[in-house]
């Protein structure tokens, strides 16, 4: 496509009013059907986690081993049919370029805590990134980053697609917090939500691999096909507690301990960043007859990067 | 090994390998003839050893450990907790640990039998050998290169995927730049506060770089390569939701057994297969010439038919009931189906036929 010689771009931003904008760029807008594909892909991972607790008998005796896999291909397609949902083309370079910090940021831990599973602080970069650009980025940059870890490690198996629905969950939750931004609850809102959402990811993704455990387990934390709902979540609770607890805890508590220390300052970078970017700056054509006698500036009036922060 | 001096070194097609592996790992959900289990990891073994893809640090060793460290833990849990399955041949008795009320069914200690552990040991077995399968498919084929076959509806989260791929490595070199600069200035290195005081500069610098990447981006015309109308999405968003809706009632008819199975799993597969139409029809690309395409030949089919032949060997057997494809849990040895047995050195074949890959730089680009 040739440029049109005759016109010329200017893209106008507003100057920056204060030194923290708490207007929230919309940088990935979910239109209807998105929102749509989302709630029934949001049903169907519900339904792929928690089918221990509502299938029939007979189901499990059919098929029982298949279900897991079963359900970690179909999640997997869902899962990227909701990206196409959300995404559909209309990302610019710059929508991507942000996606790829989070997703690389995601990658670096994962490469950081391979030795340590669970202690995984990758979700704190994943909750701010949904909390200031909203939450079609914060529920994209979360699968993102889950997967560039998975694929930058090779662990590219079964528990993926369930990783990839909880991580985007996180950051679409983040990015629905009902707090003013830049408001001083900020960072204990975001903390709290840390601390919760890392205790309750642990807690559904044991579920996927608990069948495994199937009916040849120890009585009592075992899944009893076909057994009334409570008995199944009394040993879904006890073999919780029994078995992964003590790594979900301490993820939970410093992702939360992360957000307190560096949650301020990293807003304060995610805002800049956006901000730099010009999200939704309306980008108007002009004939260069008119643009020669107006001053028009081309550079959208941003603070220097290098005077805030504190210095490395 | 010789080998015949016509025969180019290359890379195979990822998608052939990760298709044996998903056929081989589909033929070792079948069984839990420990002996048919082993089979299928010391196949993944050889055929890794022989043909794994240079380019990538090798990801098998990581999921046969995982793959143990289940099935010692399912033993341990067995030794400890017991399991459900009660048997005769007791071989030692834990002293019991007395449980309050609250603690329902479980007991600590108490008589172990030897079938229970070998149920334990099966079970677990076919677990772990499904994801030597999977580590396998991970070690001959980096997925990386599988992004370049994303449907074009996928592009833009391709790309995504591929600058977090690149910046990745980089940022970890920006923190230990940015560590040891901070060490020279006397900070002590450790404690969450000096983790935090790293994630601001290293993102600060990652930021730069990638927002420099978008403007050269878009002054390359980027994305130009897609065609999309809004009809095309239109008929995408539909197809997608159609597809969804399908899936849950497919699901539905599944899971409650009572509405019948013309609405269980011939629904769910339509609802599946429409919703992935819907990834093909949302965008078309522009063809457009590629640096080292990937080749389908001889030796991509023969990979993929070697994977399909393991895997329907054993669900033919597994249906048909063959002798030894589900062992019972007596204590002497389990009968070895010999056909079950072919088709896993079969599935070997690949070691042999395909084409030995060449050291290539790892080409990370999602053009297509």
């Amino acid at each position: 496509m040739s440029a049109d010689t005759g016109a010329r771009a200017t893209v106008t931003t507003a100057a920056p009013t204060s030194p923290v904008r708490t207007v929230r760029p919309r940088v990935i807008g979910l239109s209807w059907p998105a929102v749509a594909a989302l709630a029934l892909v949001g049903l169907v991972g519900a339904v792929a986690f928690a089918w221990p607790f509502l299938a029939s008998a007979d189901f499990v005796r059919a098929h029982g081993n298949d279900a897991p896999w079963l359900f970690a291909v179909l999640l997997g397609l869902l899962t990227l049919v909701c990206l196409a949902e959300v995404s559909s083309g209309r990302l610019d370079a710059k929508t991507i370029a942000v996606l790829g910090v989070a997703a690389a940021a995601g990658g670096a831990m994962r490469l950081l805590s391979a030795g340590t599973a669970g202690l995984e602080p990758m979700f704190f970069v994943v909750v701010v990134a949904g909390r200031v650009l909203g939450p079609g980025v914060g529920l994209v940059s979360g699968a993102l980053a889950v997967t560039t870890g998975a694929l930058l490690t090779g662990g590219v198996g079964p528990w993926l697609p369930f990783q990839m629905l909880c991580a985007g969950a996180i950051g679409l939750g983040a990015g629905l917090l009902p707090v003013r931004p830049a408001a001083r609850a900020e960072r204990w809102v975001l903390a709290a939500y840390a601390l919760l959402t890392g205790l309750l990811y642990g807690a559904v993704m044991n579920l996927w691999f608990w069948p495994f455990l199937g009916a040849g387990t120890a009585p009592g934390l075992a899944f009893v096909p076909g057994a009334p709902l409570t008995e199944n979540l009394s040993h879904y609770g006890l073999f919780y507690l029994a078995t992964s607890l003590g790594w979900d805890l301490p993820r939970g508590v410093l992702n939360a301990v992360l957000v307190v220390v560096a949650g301020p300052a990293l807003l304060r970078v995610f805002r800049r960043a956006a901000r730099r970017a010009a999200f939704g700056a309306p980008v108007t054509f002009e004939s260069r007859a008119d643009a020669v006698d107006r001053d028009v500036p081309d550079v959208p009036d941003v603070p220097d990067v290098r005077d805030a922060g504190p210095r490395p | 090994m010789t080998r015949p001096e016509r025969v180019r070194e290359r890379l195979q097609h990822p998608a052939a390998w990760w298709l044996w592996g998903l056929g081989l790992a589909t033929a070792a959900s079948r069984t839990t003839n420990p002996v048919l289990l082993l089979l299928v990891v010391g196949v993944c073994v050889v055929v890794v050893t022989e043909r794994a893809d240079p380019s990538v640090a090798n990801p098998l060793v990581p999921f046969l450990v995982l793959g143990a460290v289940i099935v010692v833990l399912r033993l341990l849990v067995t030794v400890v907790l017991g399991n459900g399955t009660g048997g005769s041949t007791v071989l030692f008795t834990l002293p019991r640990v007395p449980l309050p009320e609250w603690a329902g069914g479980i007991r600590i200690g108490g008589p172990v039998a030897l079938e229970s552990l070998l149920y334990a040991l099966y079970d677990s077995l076919r677990l772990a050998a499904v994801l030597a399968c999977l580590g396998a498919a991970n070690a001959l084929a980096s997925p990386r290169r599988l992004l370049r076959y994303l449907p074009a509806t996928l592009y833009d989260v391709g790309t995504a995927v591929v600058v977090g791929l690149t910046f990745a490595p980089q940022l970890l070199a920006d923190a230990r730049t940015v560590r040891s600069s901070r060490a020279l200035r006397g900070h002590d290195a450790r404690g969450l506060r000096e983790t935090a005081r790293l994630a601001v500069p290293v993102l600060e610098t990652a930021f730069e770089r990638s927002l420099g990447l978008a403007a050269s981006m878009e002054s390359r015309g980027y994305g130009r390569a897609l065609r999309s109308t809004p009809r095309d999405r239109r008929l995408a968003s539909a197809m997608a939701l159609l597809g969804v809706l399908g899936v849950l009632g497919g699901l539905y008819g599944l899971l409650d057994g009572s509405v019948g199975g013309a609405l269980g799993l011939p629904l769910l597969v339509v609802g599946a297969l429409l919703a992935a139409a819907s990834l093909v029809v949302g965008a078309s690309r522009d063809t457009r010439s590629r640096h080292r395409r990937d080749e389908w030949a001889l030796s991509e089919t023969l990979t993929v038919a070697c994977g399909a032949v393991a895997a329907g060997a054993l669900v033919v057997g597994s249906v048909a009931g063959w002798e030894g494809v589900v062992p019972p849990q007596s204590p002497a040895l389990p009968a070895v189906p010999l056909p079950a047995v072919l088709a896993l050195v079969v599935a070997a074949a690949p070691a042999v036929l395909t084409p030995r890959p060449r050291r290539v730089h790892d080409v990370q680009e999602v053009t297509a």
